[in-house]
């Protein structure tokens, strides 16, 4: 399935809605979180511990579609290897790399600046961007790096 | 008195402050921006004596751009976020701290500033020192004491606002914008009252007239005619995305009143999805800092498919051009052609490239306009436009200013020597992400070296020598009345360099990549000094993430076009302080 249909469908409703709905303290537990297009994250958490696509390539393709339509890459850069944002390819993890502490991170975002998908995002297609990025290979350099 | 006499002294005066000569009240030293002191004491002949008297840690890792402040024997260092401000007591042994202040800044803005959480700098100003937070915020702290005197939102983190810039103030209105080009902001200058922070004006640089703050029979492109320029230039509603960002560095002539600025790149990077001149992105803006008033503008790069922002430093200084003297601006763009502007007017009176350039043959100067080569439009429809020079980041980076010596005539500045490829592809503007749509892997351009100190001939519009450099060179100029000129490498030297002919004079190794710009100052003790900050990041944490070394869970893969540049430095912040 191309999920930009149904991601600008989301976008639209979102954009029309936002603003109003933006109050940090509705999820936010520690710290307030900037929320992507403005859309708070439903409240209600899912509680999901394990990835249903985890492995799965054709929901991993699914999720790299995300990570452009999404503007997951002007953070985190092309293949996901690290720009302003964190490398999410080198298979270490700010939040812990868990299947559900990656998901946490997308949906209800993290502070430093990692907006909430949750207001954008069903679960499901944040779990596709799970699979994405559980699936890339980390560098082959780390943790040592030579020069001669 | 006349009006015009008093604005003269007021020009000729730091606003209300008892700097002295010697002293640094400003980012570019002067209300020019010519970052040139006329202190003396090193000169070519000693300049190989220069030896480090003081060093300290910041205790922050981001890209320390930006440069201190001396004024009355005390030195005011603004870290990156989170933006602490120190005030060292130059007048005891050790320079120890006067007073520190640390504010709270909303720790979300580490995810909207596009290119690492720098600052630029303070500004010192009336026994205030006033500088930007990160996350949307302008504060005024007393100079003698650190007490926050005011503190006053400007910008929005959640439309992807943020506020590395360094005000300029003038007249007793604190002038600051927003960064977020890469965000889809509307961009904005605004104005503030000195004495309380109170929002006096704000002026957009994209919009209708109203907004825009041109006004009919004041308002006066040299090029340009018609009214609601900023708004016909763009498709119904895009315009109210478009980026226009202000984050370089600001300047003002008293005799004219007329407040300079360069604003950023039109967003998103995908040219196809914003038709038109797109006015007034990569542009210069002369405004009236009182009221923000526009008086003209000028815009460098028309309908900017490459990101070239043009918010590098406007000098302002007098000139022969073409046999008469000029009173002129003097810009040196992204795009990689350095301008010669009528400051009254707007008028291109040269333009000439100081890097390769082969987005576009020459710059017309009867319309003003770039004679574009169609091979090198970009846009999602065109696939990957390969070997486009120069690249995004510049011939010359905006965040590393030029200085301008009136000894020599001659300006001085880093330079990059490096092309890209671009592949547009379409972006989808979700509020507080990025809005980019634009992939533009770089590599090096003719001959190999990625970098160049070199001088510039902004009368003739003609390179008088070039020091190439492994690295792109990141670092900002200064240069002094002994005729040395200053500048870092991204390696990690500082360097003395004879502004004459160029000779490297003396050089040290300061321990991380220098992207900040180097000051002179005369110390308590009489004696000329000069200081620098250091500490690889800006655009270079993103560039060469492989510097990096605080964050276990982040460890990057060289990159292609710098892959040793980690063997030479690491991220560090540093003030560091040489004399002889």
């Amino acid at each position: 399935m191309d999920l930009r249909p149904v991601v600008a469908l989301l976008f639209v409703t979102a954009a029309c809605g936002g603003r109003e709905a933006a109050r940090p303290s509705d999820v936010a537990r520690e710290e307030p979180r900037v929320f992507a297009g403005g859309v708070a994250p439903p409240a209600g958490a899912p509680q999901v511990d394990k990835n249903p696509f985890r492995g799965d390539r054709q929901s991993a393709a699914e999720g790299e579609r995300t990570f452009g339509v999404m503007n997951c890459d002007g953070c985190h850069g092309g293949g996901a290897a690290g720009w302003v944002g964190p490398s999410l390819r080198d298979g270490r993890w700010r939040y812990g790399g868990s299947d559900g502490a990656i998901f946490q991170s997308v949906y209800y975002g993290r502070p430093h600046g990692m907006p909430a998908y949750g207001g954008l995002l069903p679960p499901g297609a944040v779990w596709k961007l799970v699979t994405y990025l559980q699936l890339l290979e980390p560098p082959a350099n780390a943790p040592t790096q030579s020069w001669r | 008195m006349t009006r015009l006499t008093v604005l003269i002294l007021l020009g000729a005066l730091p606003v209300g402050g008892a700097a002295q000569r010697g002293d640094w009240p400003m980012p570019g030293k002067d209300f020019a921006a010519t970052r040139y002191s006329d202190l003396s004491e090193i000169t070519g002949a000693n300049a190989g004596r220069l030896r480090p008297v003081w060093t300290f840690s910041t205790g922050v890792l981001g890209g320390h751009e930006g440069q201190p402040l001396v004024v009355e024997n005390t030195m005011y260092v603004v870290t990156p976020y989170p933006n602490v401000l120190y005030a060292f007591d130059l007048t005891r042994e050790g320079y120890p701290l006067k007073w520190k202040y640390r504010p709270a800044v909303d720790p979300n803005a580490l995810g909207i500033a596009c290119c690492d959480a720098v600052n630029r700098g303070a500004f010192y100003a009336d026994g205030k020192i006033v500088y930007n937070l990160l996350d949307g915020h302008t504060v005024a702290v007393a100079a003698a004491t650190g007490k926050e005197l005011w503190k006053t939102r400007i910008a929005d983190l959640a439309q992807g606002e943020t506020t590395p810039v360094a005000p300029l103030v003038v007249k007793h209105r604190v002038i600051v914008g927003a960064s977020g080009g890469e965000f889809g902001i509307h961009g904005w200058l605004k104005g503030l009252d000195l004495e309380t922070g109170r929002l006096v004006w704000t002026a957009y640089n994209i919009g209708p007239d109203s907004e825009v703050l041109a006004k009919p029979g004041i308002f006066q492109p040299f090029y340009d005619r018609g009214a609601e320029l900023a708004l016909t230039t763009w498709p119904a509603e895009v315009w109210k995305n478009g980026g226009a960002p202000v984050w370089g560095w600001m300047s003002y002539d008293p005799a004219l009143d007329l407040l300079y600025y360069g604003t950023g790149n039109p967003a998103p990077y995908n040219p196809e999805q914003r038709a038109g001149d797109n006015k007034w992105t990569a542009s210069v803006l002369a405004r009236r800092p009182d009221d923000g008033t526009l008086v003209w503008a000028y815009q460098f790069t028309p309908h900017d498919s490459w990101d070239y922002d043009a918010a590098s430093e406007m000098i302002l200084a007098d000139l022969v051009v073409g046999g008469r003297p000029r009173k002129v601006l003097v810009h040196f763009d992204k795009n990689g052609f350095a301008y010669t502007l009528d400051r009254a007017t707007g008028e291109v009176l040269v333009a000439q490239p100081f890097v390769d350039v082969n987005w576009a043959k020459r710059v017309d100067v009867a319309t003003g306009r770039p004679v574009v080569d169609s091979t090198k439009l970009t846009g999602a429809s065109r696939g990957n436009v390969k070997h486009v020079c120069p690249t995004l980041e510049g011939g010359k980076s905006p965040a590393s200013p030029a200085a301008y010596s009136p000894r020599t005539r001659l300006f001085y500045l880093a330079t990059n020597n490096m092309c890209m490829d671009y592949q547009a592809t379409q972006a989808t503007r979700i509020a507080g992400t990025p809005f980019i749509g634009a992939n533009t892997p770089y590599h090096a351009g003719r001959g190999g070296y990625m970098g160049a100190f070199i001088a510039w001939d902004a009368g003739a519009g003609k390179k008088v020598w070039q020091t190439t450099e492994p690295y792109p060179v990141w670092s900002g100029a200064l240069v002094t009345a002994g005729d040395v000129a200053f500048y870092g490498t991204l390696d990690g030297w500082f360097k003395a360099a004879d502004a004459r002919t160029g000779k490297v004079l003396w050089r040290f190794k300061v321990g991380s990549g220098v992207v900040g710009n180097p000051i002179t100052y005369t110390g308590a003790d009489g004696k000329q000094y000069v200081a620098v900050y250091v500490g690889i990041g800006g655009d270079w944490f993103l560039l060469a993430g492989d510097v990096r070394s605080d964050d276990p869970a982040d460890v990057r893969a060289p990159a292609d076009f710098v892959p040793d540049i980690a063997r030479h430095t690491s991220q560090g912040g540093i003030v560091w302080i040489f004399a002889l």
